[in-house]
């Protein structure tokens, strides 16, 4: 699955710390969902919609 | 070599899940030693008698429990990657050790290998679970 998160937390000048704290999780996960190494939960990904404040399918595509 | 040591340290999870994996720890270190007690004793000629046999039984197992509940609770609350890493390398964990132990009593069977020890089972899981662990990890890194 295709993400736009980098973009998107390089928009707001956030580290992958900064954004790990943010949605509670390690910065190995932000990371990895980066990377499209690995796909976050359904709850992970609307953590990420909200704090973007944009639906889901503006970050996350096939 | 840094990947390695920061796949075996795992220094980056959040504080609540080093906490949960500290205490997981502790749980397995007091079943072990409770194990190794229980092995010690056993060769007293009092330990032959049924209470301290079921002492041994209900004390090691209640450990052994508490490892297990505060292995469900480190699961439960654990950072959703980590978890996954984790829930791989049980799978393989489970998988290795059971085609070894099957393979392994055709040879015994044959009379061509000495018999199975269960301790033997039990490090075998724990070596393919530890190394599934930091396969994983270094996977994501």
């Amino acid at each position: 699955m295709k993400n736009r998160l980098k973009v998107l937390r390089a928009e707001r000048d956030w580290t992958q710390a900064r954004l790990a704290s943010e949605l509670e999780v390690s910065r190995q996960t932000v990371n990895a969902i980066e990377k499209e190494k690995f796909d976050p939960s359904l709850p992970l990904a609307f953590k990420i919609s909200r704090l973007f404040e944009m639906p889901i399918e503006e970050i996350f595509s096939e | 070599m840094s990947k390695l040591t920061d796949a075996i340290f795992c220094k980056n999870l959040p504080v609540r899940d080093l906490k949960n994996a500290n205490r997981v720890n502790l749980w397995a270190i007091a079943w072990a030693a409770s194990l190794a007690i229980i092995s010690f004793i056993s060769r007293y000629d009092w330990y032959s008698a049924t209470l301290p046999i079921a002492l041994a039984f209900v004390f090691s197992s209640g450990i052994g429990v508490g490892m297990f509940l505060a292995y469900k609770r480190f699961l439960k609350e654990l950072d959703e990657l980590e978890r996954k890493i984790q829930l791989d390398a049980l799978a393989s964990s489970v998988g290795v050790t059971l085609v070894v132990f099957g393979g392994y009593s055709i040879l015994d069977k044959a009379g061509l290998a000495p018999e199975l020890q269960a301790s033997s089972l039990i490090v075998l899981m724990a070596l393919t679970y530890m190394a599934g662990i930091i396969v994983g990890r270094i996977r994501y890194q």
